[in-house]
């Protein structure tokens, strides 16, 4: 099953995001700052992580580029999800290695495709790989 | 017992009378602390009690209204299934008793706001219906009718946040209220719900648009979508509130609307100064090189807040006429700021002509303006 985590400081979107993946048949775990997330990321595996940028301890961006620093979570894919819009913010994201950069008010169909396409493409690179080994 | 308490209050006025004057004050200083103090930790404990019950209300009925919401909108299985304004709630789901309460439907209200401001698309039109659909417009309209201004705001925000039309009758009044924060969003509202002619109010506006409005106006104005945009210069011409006139200024330059040169440049004439900056100003940023021989011509005339305006103005049409003009009011000027915005506009040029003009007057100027020169040039100072 694909597990998910939920970075959102806000918990009426942290609670709609989480029934409306839930109910599109995914795992979803949520953290509701950036301390609580370090805590969620280093205690298991995640095949997707969606988050806010602007939290309390941590935000975004840093939740980004720990996720890329750390060999072992390098794979997973990070979907940002923001009312920030403006383009240095946007482009600081993607460099840090964010994959995907959803603006507020978001689509919730949107949001499913994107996940969608993220887990297809993680599907076809894994077996890319295995073929070439 | 009361006439216990009588006798006792008598004869305690009775020995009050012959006190000492600075006693008697004392005690009435007393007695008035006391009674206020009681009044304050009535009202202290009044408000915490008022507060808990809130809080346990809240607590009760927050998480039953996102629930049905969930239920309802978010994970609706006809969401993928049928156009939004064909999906039926289910009614047994809407018709709880508990919704029928006044402040459960604020709650419903609040709740829903919330989720549309985090959701666009069909699951935000859902959320509309669903205001509509619970009849939740009618709370928002009795409040419009409150005579408490913080309600009309209330009422005002919510309409506009489930895009619920308001007529014009009732809120064309309410964007030229005295109250400058009901006068605020009721312009906001006005701005983002009237297709058509959002810009209507302007026509009446007889109370200014603060500086912080224009701020929060522009904003609207800039990323609403579908907004009728209308040539701004019909309100420099004709509007008699300076405001507005100075609000359409910036948005003319901002819509680059070069049909509205002429209108601004009426304003030349105006008499008071501040206008006159900025019109020049508007002029400068829509490059209007029509309007370059009229600032040179008036420039001697203008105190020194049109002249800045017209220096930069110069720079910013950088048509490479003026560039005399711009050497000699470096040169020559005993005003600083003068001198600045005249090499500022020099190097804005950015043509051979000008280039080699600045490195003659570097070669030929003294220290100061040879520092002012490298301070202009300086990209990385704005």
């Amino acid at each position: 099953m694909t597990n998910i985590l939920i970075i959102e400081d806000d918990d009426i979107m942290l609670k709609a995001i989480r029934n409306i993946l839930s109910k599109a048949g995914y795992n979803v775990i949520t953290a509701k700052d950036g301390k609580e997330a370090f805590e969620q990321i280093d205690n298991a595996e995640y095949d997707i992580v969606i988050t806010d940028l602007m939290m309390p301890y941590a935000n975004g961006l840093e939740v980004v580029s720990r996720l890329r620093g750390d060999s072992t979570k390098r794979h997973v894919s990070i979907i940002v999800v923001s009312s920030v819009g403006n383009e240095e913010t946007i482009t600081e994201a993607f460099r840090l290695g964010a994959d995907d950069y959803l603006k507020k008010p978001i689509m919730a169909g949107e949001l499913l495709i994107r996940i969608r396409k993220l887990l297809d493409n993680r599907s076809s690179h894994s077996k890319l790989v295995t073929k070439k080994k | 017992m009361w006439s216990d308490l009588t006798n006792l209050i008598y004869s305690a006025y009775e020995q009050f009378q012959f006190l000492p004057l600075f006693i008697e004050i004392a005690l009435a200083f007393i007695f008035i602390a006391i009674f206020a103090t009681i009044i304050a930790y009535s009202v202290i404990l009044f408000k915490r009690w008022k507060g808990y019950v809130d809080d346990k209300r809240m607590a009760f009925i927050r998480p039953k209204i996102e629930e049905m919401i969930t239920e309802q909108v978010l994970i609706n299985e006809k969401l993928e299934q049928v156009p939004v304004d064909e999906i039926e709630f289910d009614p047994a789901a809407l018709n709880d008793q508990i919704y029928r309460k006044g402040w459960v439907r604020q709650v419903i209200i609040e709740v829903l706001i919330q989720y549309r401001k985090n959701f666009r698309g069909d699951v935000g039109e859902l959320l509309r219906k669903l205001y509509l659909d619970m009849n939740l417009t009618k709370d928002s309209y009795e409040k419009m009718k409150s005579v408490k201004w913080e309600k009309k705001i209330k009422a005002v925000v919510e309409l506009t946040q489930m895009d619920v039309q308001i007529s014009d009758v009732t809120i064309l009044p309410l964007t030229n209220s005295t109250n400058p924060s009901l006068r605020a969003a009721a312009r906001n509202a006005y701005i983002q719900l009237s297709k058509n002619e959002p810009f209507k109010f302007f026509d009446i506006a007889t109370e200014p648009i603060l500086p912080w409005d224009q701020l929060e106006l522009f904003k609207i104005i800039t990323t609403t979508k579908d907004i009728a945009i209308p040539n701004f210069s019909r309100w420099v011409s004709y509007s008699t509130n300076k405001s507005v006139v100075s609000f359409c200024l910036k948005l003319i330059a901002h819509y680059d609307q070069q049909s509205a040169i002429p209108a601004v440049m009426e304003l030349l004439n105006n008499k008071d100064h501040y206008f006159r900056a900025d019109a020049i100003n508007c002029l400068g940023k829509l490059s209007a090189e029509v309007a370059e021989d009229r600032l040179i011509r008036i420039y001697n005339t203008q105190p020194l807040i049109c002249q800045l305006e017209i220096l930069k103005a110069i720079g910013r049409i950088a048509s490479g006429r003026n560039l005399e003009f711009l050497k000699q009011e470096f040169m020559f000027s005993s005003n600083f700021d003068v001198r600045m915005n005249a090499a500022r506009s020099l190097i804005k040029h950015n043509t051979p002509a000008s280039r080699a003009l600045i490195d003659e007057i570097k070669d030929t100027t003294y220290d100061e303006n040879r520092l002012i020169i490298s301070h202009c040039q300086n990209p990385l100072i704005k």
